[in-house]
C-alpha cells in the first residue's frame, strides 16, 4: 500500500496452434500489460514478424463506435463490459453488421427526413405568422395584398358542404382557412396561402366551385381566429415531430437486443485482436511479453501451461532487469475505501515504478487540511449526507462521479471531528469545544482555551504545514534510497542537506520569535546549523559535473558556472521553503473566513430580529440562506485548497510523476 | 476572462475528430458524434426537427451570444473593437435578408421558408429583417435601416444593384464598410493590442480580396483595374502589385514565394504545388496559403504574452473556422458528397 505494487514481467513462447486458445485465456485472465517483444530485445526484430489479426482492430472499433452513435440517440449506453465473457466470441462478419447498420441509418435518416419536411411546414406557417403580425387587423392585410410576394389571401365562398372534403384537399398545402360565416348555402371563407402554391391552390378552388367574394372590412378583420388556426396547425406540426423523434427512439430501441449482440461480439473481437496486436511469430511459434503483478504471477503461469498442455516456455523478469525502467507499469493497490484518494493522486500523475504510493498520506493530509478550514460540524454533517446521498442515487455513475461523492462524505466527515473539537455547529455553540473556541477567538472573546487569538490560529497550521514538509522531505529520502539516487538524496532541494537546512530555518525563526522577535541563535550554533550545509553545497555542481556522463570538457568559465548554480540554488532552498512553509497560513486564513461569513450573518440575522430581540422569519430566511452559501463557497473553497496545499507544497518535495498507469487488456473494462 | 478564453479553445474540436466527422456514413450519424461536444445544439436541433439548418441557425445565436457576453464583460477600449467584430453576425444578417428580397422581388423565385432560417436576435440595431423581405424597392429597404449604419449605405448602392442586377455591389460595400469600421476601431486599442489586431486584419483582408479576387475572374470576368478598385486597403502581406499581378498573369508566384519564405518558412511546402498554370488556381492557392498564415498568427498570438487581444482575437478566429468546418461537413453530408470531395473543401 506504501509503495507501488512489485511487477514481474513474462515473455512466453506457445506453439502456433495454440494462439487462438492462448488469447482467449490473456483476454479471460485480463492481467497482462502488454508490451512488444521488439521493444523488450530490440535484437529479435529481425527474427520475427508481427501477428496479424484476422480483422483489423480499427475497423472493429470504427463499428463498435457506430453501435454506440445509435445507443447515444437514445441516451442509451452500451452494453456493461462485465457481461463479456470469452465463451460468447464469435467471428465477426464486418460487411454484414455494417449492411445491417446501414439499413438502420438510412431508416433513421428516413424519419429525420420527415422530421425535416415537417420543420419546413412549420416554418411556412411561422412566415405566415410572422406576415400577418405586420398588421393589425385582417382587412388590411387583404387589401394590402399587393405587398406580399409570398403570400396568397382570398375571400370566397364554397358550398357548404364542401368544405370538409375542401380542407382535406387543401392538406398538404400550407394554410390558413378561416370561415367567417355562412350565406344560404354558401360558406363565406378567407384562405391564405403561399403564392408559390397558387397553381395548386387555384386547381382546388376550382374543382370546389369557389367564388371570390369581397366581404367588408369588419368581417374579414378577425385576426385573433386567423392566428389560433395557425397556432393549432403549428402544435399539430410539432407533435408530429415529436411523434417522429419518437419514432427514430423506438426504432433503435426496438433494435438494441440486436445491437447490443453485435456490439458484445465487436468489443470480444476487438480486443481478441488487440491482444494478438502484441503477438509476433516466427514459422511455428508465437511470442508475446507484457507485465503483471508478482503476486499472481502463479495464476498466469498455470494457466498459460494448462491451455498449451505445457507446450510453452515462459521467462520471468524483474523491473531492474527492464531496458527503460520507466516502462514498467505502475498499480496502485490501495483499500477501496481509499480510492476517492488515489483519485486525487492519479489525476495530479502517476507515481514512478517503486516508490511511495502517497495515496494513504494524502488522505490524511487532505482531510485534516479541510477540516481546519471547514471546521463546523453542522456544515459537515450537510455535506456527509449529501455525498452518502449522492452515492445511494448515483450507484451506477461512472467512477470519477462516485469516487467525487465519496470524497464530499469525507470531507464531511472531517468537518464534522473538527466542528466537534471547535465546538461550531452552524456557527452555534452547541456543545462545548474539546480543542479551542474558533468563533470565539477570530470574534474577540474567546480566550481561556489553548488558543486565545487569531496569532494561535496561524502559528496551528504553520506547524502543520512544517509537519507536512518535513514528512514530504522524509519520504523522499526514503524514495531516493530505494531508487539508489544517492547524489539526489544528499544535495537535491529535498536531500538531507535541504532538510538540515530547513530544520535549522524552523529552530532559528522559532528561538527568534520566543525572544520577542529580538534575539536569533549564537553565531556559532548558526555556523554548525546553516553554515555548513550551505558550504556542502557547493559541492553539488562539482559532482554533478564529474559524475555525468558524457562528461563535457572542462573550461575556465565552469567555476563561475559552478558558483552561480550554487548561489541560485541556495536562494531557491530558503525562498522556496519559506515560501512552501508560509503558504499553509490559508489553512488559518479559509477558517477564519468561514467562521467570519458566519458571523456576519449572525449579525445580520440579529438586526432583522423583531422588537422583543427575538429572531423573525426573515432572520430565519438570511441564517439559512447563510448556512447554505457557507457550505457551497467554503466547501468548495477548502476543497481547492486542500488540494492545491497537498499537490503543490506536499507532492513537491517528494513525488515523481513519471509513471505509466498498468492498463491490462481486459474483459472488465467498461467503455473507452 | 483569459483564461476562460484558453479553456474554450482548449475545446476546440481536433483535426482527427473532423476526420472522424467526415468518415461517418450518414448525415444523422455524424450530427450524433456532435452530442458529446460543444456542438450539442446542433444535434438536439437537429434530433428535434431534422433540419440541419435550423441548427446552423441555432449554433450561430449561441456564437452571437458569446460575443454580446464578451462585450459586456471586457474594458472599454477593447468592447468597442469587439462589438465591431460583433457587427459581423448583424451584417451577415442583413446579407441574407436583402439576398432573399432580391431573389424574391427582383428574380422573382419563390424564397418559400427561407425566412426562417435568418438569424433573428437584435445585434446592435434593430433591423426589420421581414420588413426587408417583403419591401417594395431597394430603396425601401434603406428606408427600413434608417437609424442604423446601414442605411446610408444600402440607399447609395441602389441604383449600382439595379443597373448590374447584382447584388454583388451592395454586398461589397457592405463588406468595406465592417472592414473599415474594423480597422479605425483597431487603431483605438492601446499600442500593444494595436499591432495584434492590425496584423489579423491584416490577414483577413488579404484573405478576403483574395477571395473577391476570384469572384471577380471567376464570374464577373473584370479587368484587373476594375478588379483591383473593388479591393480593400490595409491588408498584411499581399500588396496591390502582388493582387495586379496574380490576377492579370498567367503564372507570377515569386512575390508570394519571397513573401512566404522570408516570414513563413513553414509554409514553403505549400508553395511547391505544380498545379499553378491558371491565374485562378494560383489565386486559389494564395488563399490556402493566407488561410495557413491566419492559422500561424493566430498559433503566435496564443504562445506569446497573454494579457492581449490577441487570445480574444485567437478565439474568434478559431472559434469561427471550427464552425465553417463542422458546418461544411454536415451540409456535404446532407448532399451525400464523397470523403474526399468534403476534404477537398475542408
Amino acid at each position: 500500500m506504501i509503495f507501488t505494487e512489485p511487477m514481474q514481467q513474462v515473455v512466453a513462447v506457445v506453439l502456433d496452434h495454440d494462439t487462438d486458445a492462448v488469447t482467449k485465456e490473456l483476454l479471460r485472465l485480463g492481467l497482462l500489460h502488454f508490451v512488444r517483444i521488439t521493444d523488450v530485445d530490440r535484437d529479435i526484430g529481425p527474427q520475427v514478424e508481427k501477428v496479424t489479426p484476422h480483422v483489423a482492430e480499427a475497423m472493429i472499433t470504427e463499428i463498435r463506435r457506430r453501435i454506440e452513435g445509435f445507443f447515444a440517440m437514445v441516451d442509451d449506453r452500451p452494453p456493461s463490459g462485465a457481461d463479456l465473457k470469452v465463451e460468447d466470441l464469435q467471428a465477426v462478419d464486418l460487411e454484414e453488421t455494417t449492411k445491417i447498420l446501414d439499413t438502420l441509418a438510412a431508416s433513421v435518416q428516413t424519419i429525420r427526413d420527415r422530421q425535416s419536411a415537417c420543420q419546413q411546414e412549420i416554418l411556412r406557417l411561422e412566415d405566415i405568422e410572422r406576415q400577418l403580425q405586420m398588421f393589425g387587423n385582417l382587412s388590411e392585410v387583404v387589401e394590402a395584398r399587393s405587398q406580399y410576394s409570398y403570400l396568397s389571401i382570398q375571400t370566397g365562398s364554397i358550398r357548404k358542404v364542401l368544405v370538409e372534403s375542401f380542407e382535406q384537399a387543401l392538406g398538404e398545402i400550407p394554410n390558413v382557412k378561416i370561415e367567417l360565416g355562412t350565406q344560404d348555402n354558401q360558406a363565406l371563407l378567407l384562405l391564405i396561402t403561399m403564392k408559390r402554391d397558387e397553381g395548386l391552390t387555384n386547381r382546388i378552388l376550382d374543382k370546389f366551385g369557389w367564388t371570390d367574394v369581397h366581404l367588408p372590412r369588419e368581417i374579414v378583420g378577425k385576426k385573433d381566429q386567423v392566428q389560433e388556426n395557425l397556432r393549432g396547425k403549428l402544435e399539430l406540426l410539432k407533435d408530429e415531430q415529436e411523434e417522429l423523434k419518437s419514432k427514430v427512439e423506438s426504432l433503435i430501441r426496438e433494435k438494441r437486443p440486436a445491437l447490443e449482440k453485435m456490439w458484445t461480439n465487436l468489443r470480444l473481437n476487438e480486443l481478441y485482436a488487440r491482444v494478438q496486436s502484441f503477438f509476433s511469430k516466427t514459422s511455428r511459434t508465437v511470442i508475446f511479453s507484457g507485465w503483471l503483478p508478482s503476486g499472481k504471477k502463479p495464476v498466469l503461469a498455470e494457466a498459460i501451461r494448462r491451455v498449451t498442455d505445457g507446450r510453452c516456455y515462459l521467462e520471468w523478469h524483474q523491473p531492474r532487469e527492464a531496458e527503460q525502467p520507466a516502462s514498467v507499469p505502475v498499480q496502485m493497490s490501495n483499500p477501496k475505501f481509499l480510492s476517492p484518494f488515489q483519485m486525487l493522486v492519479t489525476n495530479y500523475s502517476i507515481p514512478e515504478y517503486g516508490t511511495i504510493d502517497p495515496t494513504p498520506l494524502v488522505a490524511v493530509a487532505f482531510l485534516i487540511m479541510f477540516g481546519l478550514m471547514f471546521g463546523d460540524a453542522g456544515h459537515g454533517a450537510v455535506l456527509l449526507v449529501l455525498g452518502l446521498l449522492g452515492s445511494l442515487l448515483y450507484k451506477g455513475a461512472r467512477s470519477g462521479v462516485r469516487n467525487l461523492l465519496h470524497l464530499i462524505a469525507y470531507c464531511g466527515g472531517a468537518a464534522v471531528v473538527a466542528g466537534v473539537l471547535f465546538g461550531s455547529y452552524f456557527g452555534m455553540q452547541w456543545f462545548a469545544p474539546l480543542w479551542f473556541d474558533y468563533h470565539g477567538v477570530v470574534s474577540g472573546h474567546g480566550g481561556g482555551g489553548l488558543v486565545t487569538d487569531v496569532y494561535g490560529i496561524l502559528v496551528i497550521t504553520i506547524y502543520f504545514g512544517i509537519a507536512v514538509i518535513a514528512l514530504g522531505l522524509v519520504l523522499n529520502w526514503i524514495n531516493c534510497v530505494v531508487k539508489g539516487r544517492w547524489l539526489h538524496l544528499i544535495f537535491e532541494k529535498g536531500g538531507l542537506i535541504g532538510g538540515w537546512i530547513y530544520a535549522a530555518g524552523v529552530y532559528t525563526a522559532r528561538y527568534f520569535v520566543s525572544h520577542d522577535y529580538r534575539q536569533l541563535p549564537g553565531s556559532g550554533f548558526l555556523v554548525y546549523l546553516i553554515g555548513i550545509p550551505v558550504l556542502v553545497l557547493t559541492l553539488k555542481p562539482v559532482l554533478e559535473y564529474s559524475l555525468h556522463k558524457p562528461r563535457k570538457p572542462f573550461t575556465l568559465l565552469m567555476p563561475v558556472d559552478f558558483l552561480m548554480e550554487w548561489i541560485v540554488e541556495i536562494l531557491e532552498i530558503f525562498s522556496g521553503y519559506l515560501a512552501n512553509t508560509l503558504s499553509f497560513m490559508r489553512v488559518a486564513g479559509l477558517g477564519i473566513a468561514h467562521v467570519s461569513l458566519m458571523i456576519a450573518f449572525f449579525s445580520i440575522a440579529g438586526m432583522l430580529s423583531g422588537p422583543s430581540g427575538g429572531y423573525t422569519i426573515g432572520s430565519y430566511l438570511v441564517l439559512i440562506a447563510g448556512n447554505v452559501l457557507v457550505i457551497l463557497l467554503e466547501g468548495l473553497s477548502a476543497g481547492i485548497q486542500s488540494l492545491r496545499l497537498n499537490y503543490y507544497e506536499f507532492f513537491s518535495k517528494y513525488f515523481s510523476g513519471s509513471g505509466r498507469a498498468y492498463a491490462p487488456v481486459t474483459l472488465k473494462k467498461k467503455k473507452e | 476572462m483569459n483564461a476562460k478564453l484558453r479553456t474554450r479553445i482548449s475545446k476546440i474540436l481536433p483535426e482527427e475528430f473532423i476526420r472522424q466527422l467526415i468518415h461517418s456514413r450518414s448525415l444523422a450519424e455524424s450530427v450524433q458524434m456532435l452530442a458529446e461536444t460543444d456542438f450539442h445544439p446542433v444535434q438536439r436541433i437537429y434530433e428535434q426537427t431534422g433540419d440541419i439548418k435550423m441548427a446552423e441557425l441555432e449554433l450561430m445565436r449561441k456564437e452571437v451570444e458569446i460575443y454580446l457576453e464578451l462585450e459586456d464583460l471586457l474594458e472599454e477600449d477593447v468592447r468597442g473593437f469587439v462589438k465591431t467584430l460583433t457587427e459581423r453576425f448583424e451584417i451577415e444578417s442583413l446579407k441574407n435578408a436583402i439576398r432573399l428580397w432580391f431573389d424574391a422581388k427582383i428574380r422573382g423565385r419563390s424564397i418559400e421558408n427561407a425566412g426562417g432560417y435568418l438569424l433573428r436576435r437584435p445585434i446592435h440595431h434593430s433591423i426589420d429583417l421581414d420588413g426587408i423581405i417583403n419591401a417594395d424597392t431597394l430603396e425601401g429597404v434603406g428606408d427600413l435601416l434608417e437609424g442604423t449604419p446601414y442605411a446610408g449605405i444600402v440607399r447609395e448602392q441602389a441604383a449600382r444593384v439595379t443597373e448590374a442586377a447584382s447584388l454583388f455591389p451592395l454586398e461589397l460595400a457592405l463588406d468595406r464598410f465592417l472592414y473599415a469600421r474594423l480597422v479605425e476601431a483597431g487603431e483605438q486599442l492601446k499600442p500593444r493590442d494595436r499591432e495584434i489586431a492590425r496584423r489579423l486584419i491584416g490577414v483577413e483582408i488579404d484573405l478576403q480580396n483574395v477571395g473577391w479576387l476570384i469572384r471577380f475572374k471567376h464570374f464577373y470576368s473584370l479587368d484587373t483595374d476594375q478588379a483591383l478598385r473593388h479591393t480593400l486597403p490595409g491588408g498584411l502581406n499581399v500588396s496591390v502589385d502582388l493582387m495586379r499581378e496574380s490576377y492579370a498573369s498567367e503564372r507570377a508566384d515569386r512575390e508570394m514565394s519571397a513573401l512566404v519564405g522570408k516570414r513563413y518558412p513553414e509554409l514553403s511546402t505549400l508553395l511547391s504545388t505544380k498545379d499553378q498554370v491558371k491565374s485562378t488556381a494560383r489565386l486559389t492557392m494564395i488563399e490556402r496559403i493566407l488561410e495557413q498564415i491566419l492559422a500561424l498568427e493566430v498559433k503566435k498570438m496564443l504562445a506569446g504574452y497573454p494579457f492581449t487581444i490577441g487570445i480574444i482575437l485567437a478565439y474568434f478566429i478559431l472559434k469561427a473556422n471550427e464552425i465553417r468546418k463542422i458546418m461544411t461537413v454536415l451540409n456535404a453530408k446532407f448532399y451525400n458528397w464523397p470523403e474526399e470531395r468534403i476534404l477537398a473543401v475542408i
